[in-house]
């Protein structure tokens, strides 16, 4: 604590930075667990109906479900790609003596590419007629009968519209891991090394259990990530054919925008912030408690 | 995938110019060579659709409906780029992503800077839970403030103005920046403080004149990082913006998707490169502060 400040000073620093925090993001959430307790379409009165968002969405309502479990197979592509990939490749970068520098950047682009650029990409690297990139690849290393107009097959869809997300993103994470793991002691892999430790070893023995703190963080920032994932989806097929590739974002988008329901479309976002505050919960017991054992 | 391009890493490239540590020399094991050919593999991965993106912005609509989508293309054309620039607003929507990435970069780093100042240096009973409060940005998903902004704004009068998104941006990046510029005002020895204090500074001076000079490279930091993401941002300026003239490079280049949804593919591809073209040369130019903002940005977690 710095010796002659008061207590206005410190009001001066932080109401601001609070106020507009609170207006953005604190109230908003309030807001939105108020309004879950009430049937209204922006216009009429608001009705109390208390939990009978809740009832509806937990109990009947298919289109939700279908969602949550979509947003979860989403999730995991996103998460398998994202991480499983980072993690290749940041150990296969540690490897090399020279061009990381660059493999870094290269790597990267996508990442500052904006969602609706890589939507309108992968529209025709996914295509059929004409012939996109990846219906020209199967049928040239021999995988012909695989050739399919990826986001109208309602057993693609899903994985299809996942993909460009993990894909952008990878390179972040990569980053991120990467700087773990040359901050690991060189002495620790050389003694380990001189023990006759093999590659793997020295990977899940030595440097994995280094960087475990920033895996958890990185883990924690992608599923978040992953879970809040709207923009793919919705640009590329708006959650169609039928419901097949819709996630809970874009269901709780179209309830809020297209049928006006913001009461039922507050439940569902109350879901997805539970689900959050759930997840890193989960992420954090697991791996701390591995991390104990 | 492209098998091909396997041996165009020829093996003569393995043999690593000798190391200054003197240590044993090793053979371009097999493991070395996989690793590299499969780094290879990746990178082409990554990089080249965006490669393909910008041929395609170059070729005839008649060579993009007819031939064969890894081809080069058979002749080059500008033409693309005129159709592009005739759909859309183009400079509209450049001008708009920067006036929007711009205001909320400012508020970003002001006022993350003040709280940080606030939390960290100056100290406060309550700091441990203003702190936990604002950690909970960093987990919540954005689309939680979307339904009740909407709401807020059209009794306020802000929908379809650039606060609306410079709002809700700046909000939601605010405690990734409180974070890390709490983390840099920890390295700022006591000492430092404490000497300007007894020469009778008070906590303004001592922001104006140690924390904020200081600062600077975190603040770099800070801009880079999140002007990707604001740059890019679609679902706040989507949900906000409904005139024109107010529409960002996101919303912008939704035009092309013409009546029925048929879409000038070409034209399309030419608009996406004008439009990712001012960020890439910003990362391009300063990747060195980028990649080490964002490493840093989780390493210290």
């Amino acid at each position: 604590m710095l010796p002659n400040r008061s207590r206005t000073s410190v009001l001066v620093f932080l109401l601001p930075p609070l106020l507009l925090y609170c207006a953005a993001v604190l109230f908003p959430i309030l807001q939105s667990l108020f309004l879950s307790f009430f049937s209204w379409n922006g216009i009429s009165d608001m009705e109390f109906i208390g939990l009978d968002n809740y009832v509806r969405m937990l109990t009947a309502d298919d289109i939700f479900w279908r969602s949550f479990f979509n947003a979860l197979l989403y999730l995991a592509i996103c998460l398998v790609l994202q991480l499983g990939g980072a993690l290749v490749v940041a150990s296969l970068l540690t490897s090399l003596r020279r061009g990381r520098e660059l493999i870094k950047t290269l790597y990267l682009l996508p990442a500052v590419i904006s969602t609706v650029a890589i939507a309108f990409l992968f529209v025709r690297i996914y295509s059929i007629d004409p012939v996109g990139l990846l219906n020209q690849l199967l049928h040239w290393i021999g995988l012909g009968t695989f050739e399919r107009a990826w986001l109208s097959d309602v057993n693609t869809v899903l994985a299809a519209v996942s993909a460009p997300e993990g894909w952008r993103f990878t390179g972040l994470y990569m980053l991120i891991i990467y700087a773990a793991l040359i901050a690991v002691p060189k002495e620790l892999e050389e003694a380990a090394v001189l023990d006759g430790a093999s590659k793997w070893t020295l990977f899940t023995k030595i440097r994995f259990p280094y960087i475990r703190p920033v895996w958890i963080t990185t883990t924690i920032m992608a599923t978040t990530y992953g879970l809040r994932g709207f923009d793919i989806p919705y640009l590329m097929t708006n959650g169609g054919p039928g419901q097949s590739s819709e996630l809970l974002t874009t269901y709780m988008y179209k309830t809020a925008f297209t049928s006006t329901d913001f009461g039922y479309a507050s439940t569902i976002s109350v879901f997805i912030v539970i689900e959050c505050l759930v997840a890193v919960g989960l992420i954090l017991f697991m791996l701390k408690r591995k991390a104990d054992s | 995938m492209i098998t091909q391009t396997a041996p165009a890493t020829p093996p003569a490239a393995v043999v690593p110019p000798t190391p200054a540590i003197p240590r044993r020399r090793r053979k371009p094991s097999l493991y070395r060579t996989l690793s590299r050919v499969l780094i290879m593999l990746i990178v082409i991965v990554q990089v080249y659709p965006l490669a393909w993106l910008f041929l395609t912005s170059l070729r005839t609509e008649h060579d993009f409906a007819t031939g064969d989508p890894f081809a080069l293309p058979s002749s080059l054309t500008w033409e693309n780029y005129a159709r592009a620039f005739e759909t859309g607003d183009l400079g509209r929507n450049i001008l708009n992503s920067f006036i929007v990435t711009m205001g909320a970069n400012v508020l970003i780093v002001l006022f993350g800077m003040m709280a940080a100042y606030a939390i960290q240096v100056l100290g406060f009973r309550l700091s441990k839970f203003v702190r936990g409060l604002f950690l909970i940005g960093i987990i919540v998903p954005v689309q939680i403030a979307l339904v009740p902004l909407f709401i807020d704004y059209s009794t306020v009068n802000l929908l379809d103005t650039y606060q609306s998104m410079i709002i809700p941006l700046a909000g939601f990046a605010l405690p990734m920046s409180i974070y890390l510029f709490s983390s840099f005002f920890e390295y700022i020895p006591r000492e430092t403080y404490e000497a300007a204090s007894l020469d009778g500074a008070g906590p303004y001076r001592i922001f104006g004149l140690i924390t904020l000079p200081l600062s600077l490279n975190t603040v770099v930091t800070v801009v880079l990082v999140n002007s990707i993401f604001i740059w890019n941002d679609f679902i706040f300026a989507n949900t906000f913006v409904l005139s024109e003239d107010l529409k960002t490079i996101p919303l912008g280049l939704q035009n092309y998707i013409g009546a029925m949804g048929k879409v000038d593919w070409t034209a399309t591809f030419a608009a996406v490169c004008v439009t990712i073209t001012p960020l890439l040369l910003v990362f391009l130019v300063l990747n060195k502060a980028m990649i080490q903002g964002l490493e840093s940005g989780a390493t210290k977690g």
